[in-house]
C-alpha cells in the first residue's frame, strides 16, 4: 500500500482508510487555515463521495478552529468552488475531490484569493505549516461560523451563460458520461434551467458506485460513449471526472477522441478571438500544439508535467498575454474563467467550436496535421536516472533538448519525452511523430530505458 | 502557584481550554477512538451552547464518521435528553460536548453507552487504552455514513419521562409563580416549554438566550445565582432554579430570595423520591448526613462513593437505588426517569413535592435535619499528598476513617473530607457538623494541620 496516501505540493491526497486518516485531513486543514489571512471566509465544496461526508466534518472543525468563517457549497465541482471563491471575495478555498482517481480514493485541493491554485511558493508554505504543526489556533470567543450554500452552482451557471450562448447551442444532440460524478448535477441544472437538453449517462450521484474510472481518457470513452453516438444521432459526446475538471470527447461516430486532442482543438478555437497569444502546455502533450499555434500567430511554452509547474508559469505571464493553458489529459484552463481547469467550460467552447464552423467533430479533426503518439510506462528500479538520461541525450545529439523534466528532444517532425513519475514509481516514455508512428524511434527509447534502468 | 489544567486526557474523557489545548484533531481522534470502541453503527450527539460547541461538534462528527459510525445530531441539547434519547434510538452510545459547569473557555466530551449511562471505570480505561494507542477503525469510502440531525424528538421524550413520574395536573392547579435563571444554557429553551408550556407555571425566566454567553458563573451556587434571588425577591416567585450550561445540575432559591444548600435541594428529592419509589440512597462521601437521617426515616440505606457523577450512577445501577447525587455540586439522579442526574427531573420533583404538601419551600427545608457545612480549598506541593493525609489521620486517632476518595473521617453527628482535585493541585476540604460552632471548629483544626 505504498501509495496510498500522498502528500506534496498539489495538496493531500490518499485512500481513505487505508493512508488518509481524519488526523491527516484535520491537519492539513488547521495548516491552510494558518496559512490564509484571517478575516475573510473560506469556501468549501466536495464531489460525492461518501469519504467527502468525514473529510467535510473535520476540514469544518479545523477551519472554524483558526477563526475562519466557512461557507460551505455541499455537492458541487471544483470549478465551482473556484468560481464561488472570487464571487465571494473568500480568502481561499478547499475542493475536497480526488477528481479523476478511482471512488476509494479523496484529496484536498486548495485555493488562494480568486480561486486560483497556490503557486509552488505558497504550496511550499502551506506543507512547512503542516510538517511544522504549529497551528494558529483562535481562542473560544474568536472562532468562525459555518453557513452553508445552496446557490454555488446556480451562480457559476449564470457566469457560464454570459460566456457562452446557450441558445444558439440547443440544436446540438450531446450524449454526457458524467461517471457518477459533479457534473451530473451541473448538467441536470442547464437542462432545467436553459433546455440544453444534454443526454446523461451515469448519472446517479451516490459516492459509493461509479460506473467505470472517472479517467478522461480516450479508451474509456470509446468504451462508454462509442456504442451510443451513431445511434443516437450524437453529435458530440463528452466524458467528466468526479468533480468535472477534465473532459474528454467522442466524436459523431462514436470514436474517442485523443485526450491529447482537446487541447490544441481548444487552442484552434480561442486564439482568434484572444489577446493573448502565448499556450502555455507540458512537456509530453502533443505537438499538434505548435501546428495550430503557428496558424494563428500563438507560440507554445512548454512546462514541467503537473499543474504545478503550468501555475508557476502562469503567475509570470499578465493574465492577457495568455490564451489557454493545458495539460493532454483533457484539463484546460481558460482566462475567461480565471485559469482554473473547468471540463464543463472546455466542453461549451467544443460545442460552440462546432456551431461556429458548421462542422462535425470528426471534420474538424481531419483538418489538423495528424501526429501518432507512442505511450508506454516502465517500472522504475534504478536509482541513477540522471547517468540514464544522459546516455539517451548522447544517443541522439542533434535534436533540440530540454532537461527541464527528464529529457524532451524535438525535432521538427517528432520528439520523445522521458520522465519518471512524480506519483508513481515508473518512468513514462512517449514518442510522437508527425503523418506515422515514431515506432522505431520508441523501440529504441524503450530498449534502452529498460536496459539502462 | 497553581499549575491550571488547560487540557486533560483522562479516564473521564477529555476537557481542556479551547485555542491551544483542547484542539480539532484531539477532539477529533478521542471521537474515532470512541467510535472505535462502541463500533460501527449510530451515535448520537449534541452539545451546550458554547462558542465552540459546533467547532467541536464538527471535529467530533469527524471522527465518529472515520470510525464507520452515523452520527445523530441533536445539536444544543441538554445532557440528560441527550442520555435518554440514546437509549431510545438504540444508538450504540453518545457523546455530549459540554464542560458543564466550567467557564466558558473550556470544552470537553462527555461519553455514554449504549443506555445513555456514563462509562463506567472498566469502559472509560478500555477507551482511554485504545485513544492512546491510536489503533483506530479505518473505514473506507463505502463504509462512511453520514451526518443526521434530529432537533425535536429528544426533548419531547425527555419531558414525557418526567411527567410520568410526577402528578403534573396537581402541579398545574398550583399555577406556580417560578423564576429561572438559564445560564443562556443547553436548556434554554426546553426548559420554557417545560416550565411555562407544560407545568403552566408562572414563568419569570432571565438568561434563556443559547445564542448568547454565559452571562454569570456556570457553576449554580448560592453566590452565582444573586441575579436569580433578586428575580424571586422582584416577582414574588414560589421558587426560584438556576441551571448549569448543560441542564444536569439545578440550584433552587425560595421564596424568600434564599439560595439554598445544594445538599437540601438533594435531600427534599431524596424525600418525595422514597415516598413514592422502593429502593436505597447513592451519595458521595462529601454528600451532607442529612440524608443519612431521611434514609433512615423511610428504613432505606445510604451507599457512598467516590466523588464523580460516574462513581455514583456505576453504584446506583448495581444496587438499583431509588434515587441518588452528588449533594454540593447540585443535582439528583432519579433512575425511575432515567440514571442520570437531570435538572428537569429536579425541578418536577421540587415542585411536585410542593403542589403535595402545599408548603413552602422555606418551610419544606425547614422540616429537614439541620447540620452546619464549611468547605474551603488548600493548595499543596507536589508529593506532599499523602504525608498530609496520613498527618491528619493520625491527629485524629477517635474518627472512624473511609480511605475510599481521599480521606473521611468520620465521628457521631460530625464528619470532614479531605480530597485532591481532579483538576489543579488542591485539597478540597469539606467539614459537616450538628451545630456551627462544632463545624467552625473542625474546619480550624483541620485547616491548621493541612497548612502547617
Amino acid at each position: 500500500m505504498n501509495t496510498a496516501l500522498r502528500i506534496s505540493h498539489v495538496g493531500l491526497r490518499g485512500i481513505v482508510g487505508q493512508g488518509l486518516t481524519a488526523t491527516h485531513v484535520m491537519e492539513f486543514a488547521a495548516a491552510f487555515g494558518t496559512f490564509l489571512e484571517p478575516g475573510r471566509p473560506v469556501v468549501l465544496g466536495r464531489d460525492p463521495r461518501l469519504s467527502g461526508n468525514m473529510i467535510r466534518e473535520g476540514v469544518v472543525a479545523s477551519l472554524l478552529a483558526c477563526g475562519h468563517d466557512v461557507i460551505d457549497l455541499g455537492i458541487v465541482s471544483t470549478p465551482v468552488v473556484q468560481h464561488a471563491i472570487q464571487r465571494l471575495d473568500a480568502a481561499g478555498g478547499i475542493a475536497i475531490s480526488a477528481s479523476h482517481n478511482t471512488i476509494d480514493w479523496n484529496a484536498l485541493r486548495f485555493f488562494g484569493p480568486s480561486g486560483i491554485y497556490l503557486n509552488t511558493a505558497e504550496s511550499g508554505e502551506l506543507l512547512d505549516i503542516y510538517h511544522l504543526h504549529r497551528f494558529r489556533f483562535e481562542e473560544w470567543n474568536k472562532l468562525g461560523k459555518l453557513t452553508v450554500s445552496s446557490d454555488a452552482i446556480d451562480a457559476y451557471l449564470d457566469e457560464l451563460a454570459r460566456v457562452f450562448d446557450l441558445e444558439r447551442l440547443r440544436p446540438l444532440r450531446v450524449v454526457v458520461d458524467c461517471c457518477n460524478g459533479t457534473s451530473a448535477l451541473i448538467l441536470r441544472r442547464m437542462n432545467d434551467r436553459f433546455g440544453c437538453g444534454f443526454i446523461l449517462i451515469n448519472e446517479r450521484v451516490d459516492g459509493r458506485t461509479v460506473a467505470h474510472t472517472p479517467n478522461t481518457s480516450a479508451s474509456i470513452v470509446e468504451l462508454q460513449l462509442g456504442p451510443l453516438m451513431q445511434p443516437l444521432q450524437a453529435d458530440a459526446g463528452f466524458l467528466f471526472d468526479m468533480d468535472a475538471d477534465r473532459v474528454a470527447l467522442a466524436d459523431e461516430q462514436g470514436r474517442g477522441v485523443s485526450e491529447e486532442l482537446v487541447l490544441p482543438m481548444l487552442a484552434d478555437h480561442l486564439l482568434p478571438q484572444s489577446e493573448g497569444k502565448l499556450i502555455i502546455a507540458n512537456l509530453s502533450s502533443t505537438a499538434l500544439l505548435e501546428d495550430v499555434a503557428a496558424r494563428h500567430g500563438a507560440r507554445v511554452l512548454r512546462v514541467p508535467v503537473g499543474r504545478q509547474a503550468a501555475i508557476d508559469a502562469l503567475s509570470t505571464y499578465r493574465p492577457e498575454q495568455i490564451a489557454l493553458a493545458g495539460e493532454g489529459t483533457g484539463a484546460v484552463m481558460m482566462p475567461q474563467f480565471r485559469f482554473v481547469y473547468d471540463g464543463i467550460a472546455s466542453m461549451l467552447a467544443i460545442l460552440t467550436m462546432i456551431r461556429d464552423r458548421g462542422q462535425t467533430v470528426s471534420q474538424i479533426l481531419a483538418g489538423y496535421p495528424s501526429h501518432h503518439i507512442l505511450k508506454a510506462e516502465v517500472p522504475l528500479t534504478s536509482p541513477n536516472i540522471p547517468a540514464l538520461l544522459m546516455e539517451l541525450q548522447e544517443l541522439f545529439p542533434d535534436g533540440t533538448m530540454d532537461r527541464s523534466d527528464g529529457l524532451r528532444i524535438s525535432w521538427p517532425d517528432r520528439w520523445f519525452h522521458v520522465r519518471v513519475s512524480q506519483t508513481e514509481p515508473i518512468i513514462r516514455v512517449i514518442a510522437e511523430q508527425r503523418d506515422s508512428e515514431p515506432r522505431e524511434l520508441f523501440e529504441t527509447l524503450l530498449d534502452r530505458v529498460r536496459s539502462l534502468n | 502557584m497553581a499549575r491550571e489544567h488547560l487540557l486533560k486526557v483522562g479516564v473521564s474523557g477529555v476537557r481542556g481550554v479551547i485555542g491551544g489545548f483542547l484542539t480539532p484533531g484531539l477532539g477529533a481522534s478521542f471521537a474515532q477512538a470512541f467510535g472505535t470502541y462502541v463500533g460501527k453503527g449510530r451515535v448520537v450527539i449534541g452539545r451546550d451552547t458554547r462558542t465552540s460547541g459546533p467547532m467541536l461538534t464538527h471535529a467530533v462528527n469527524c471522527g465518529l464518521l472515520a470510525a464507520g459510525c452515523e452520527v445523530i445530531d441533536l445539536g444544543v441539547m441538554p445532557t440528560p435528553t441527550i442520555q435518554m434519547y440514546i437509549s431510545h434510538v438504540k444508538a450504540r452510545g453518545g457523546i455530549a460536548l459540554t464542560a458543564s459547569h466550567n467557564p466558558p473557555e473550556y470544552n470537553a466530551l462527555k461519553l455514554f453507552n449504549r443506555e445513555g449511562l456514563f462509562f463506567n471505570q472498566y469502559e472509560r480505561s478500555e477507551l482511554l487504552d485504545l485513544f492512546h494507542q491510536s489503533q483506530f477503525t479505518q473505514a473506507g469510502n463505502d463504509e462512511i455514513r453520514t451526518v443526521k440531525q434530529d432537533l425535536t424528538t429528544a426533548p419531547a421524550l425527555h419531558i414525557d419521562r418526567v411527567l410520568r413520574h410526577v402528578d403534573a395536573d396537581r402541579i398545574r392547579r398550583r399555577r406556580f409563580r417560578v423564576a429561572l435563571d438559564g445560564v443562556n444554557g443547553a436548556g434554554s429553551e426546553m426548559s420554557v416549554h417545560f416550565l411555562g408550556n407544560v407545568l403552566q407555571t408562572q414563568l419569570e425566566a432571565i438568561s434563556v438566550d443559547p445564542t448568547k454567553v454565559f452571562p454569570r458563573i456556570a457553576e449554580p451556587r448560592p453566590d452565582t445565582l444573586t441575579e436569580l434571588a433578586a428575580l424571586v425577591r422582584r416577582t414574588g416567585a414560589d421558587v426560584g432554579f438556576g441551571q448549569d450550561p448543560d441542564g444536569d445540575r439545578l440550584a433552587v432559591c425560595d421564596e424568600t430570595g434564599q439560595v439554598l444548600d445544594n445538599d437540601d435541594v438533594l435531600a427534599l428529592a431524596v424525600q418525595r423520591a422514597l415516598t413514592h419509589t422502593p429502593g436505597d440512597v447513592v451519595v458521595n462521601l462529601t454528600t451532607s448526613s442529612t440524608i443519612d437521617d431521611i434514609a433512615a426515616q423511610h428504613g432505606r440505606k445510604v451507599y457512598r462513593t467516590p466523588v464523580g457523577e460516574a462513581n455514583v450512577v456505576e453504584m446506583m445501577q448495581a444496587v438499583k437505588a431509588a434515587i441518588g447525587g452528588e449533594g454540593s455540586s447540585g443535582g439528583i439522579i432519579y433512575p425511575a426517569v432515567h440514571l442520570c442526574r437531570d435538572s428537569y427531573t429536579a425541578m418536577a420533583l421540587l415542585l411536585d413535592l410542593m403542589a403535595e404538601t402545599g408548603r413552602t419551600v422555606s418551610e419544606l427545608v425547614a422540616g429537614l435535619p439541620r447540620y452546619a457545612r464549611l468547605s474551603g480549598k488548600v493548595p499543596f506541593e507536589h508529593g506532599r499528598l499523602g504525608t498530609l493525609m496520613q498527618g491528619l489521620e493520625e491527629s485524629f486517632p477517635d474518627a472512624q476513617t473511609n480511605r475510599m476518595d481521599g480521606l473521611k473521617l468520620l465521628w457521631e453527628g460530625r464528619w470532614l473530607h479531605v480530597r485532591s482535585s481532579n483538576t489543579e493541585p488542591l485539597l478540597r476540604l469539606a467539614v459537616e457538623a450538628r451545630t456551627a460552632e462544632q463545624a467552625q471548629s473542625l474546619f480550624n483544626d483541620a485547616w491548621q494541620r493541612l497548612t502547617s
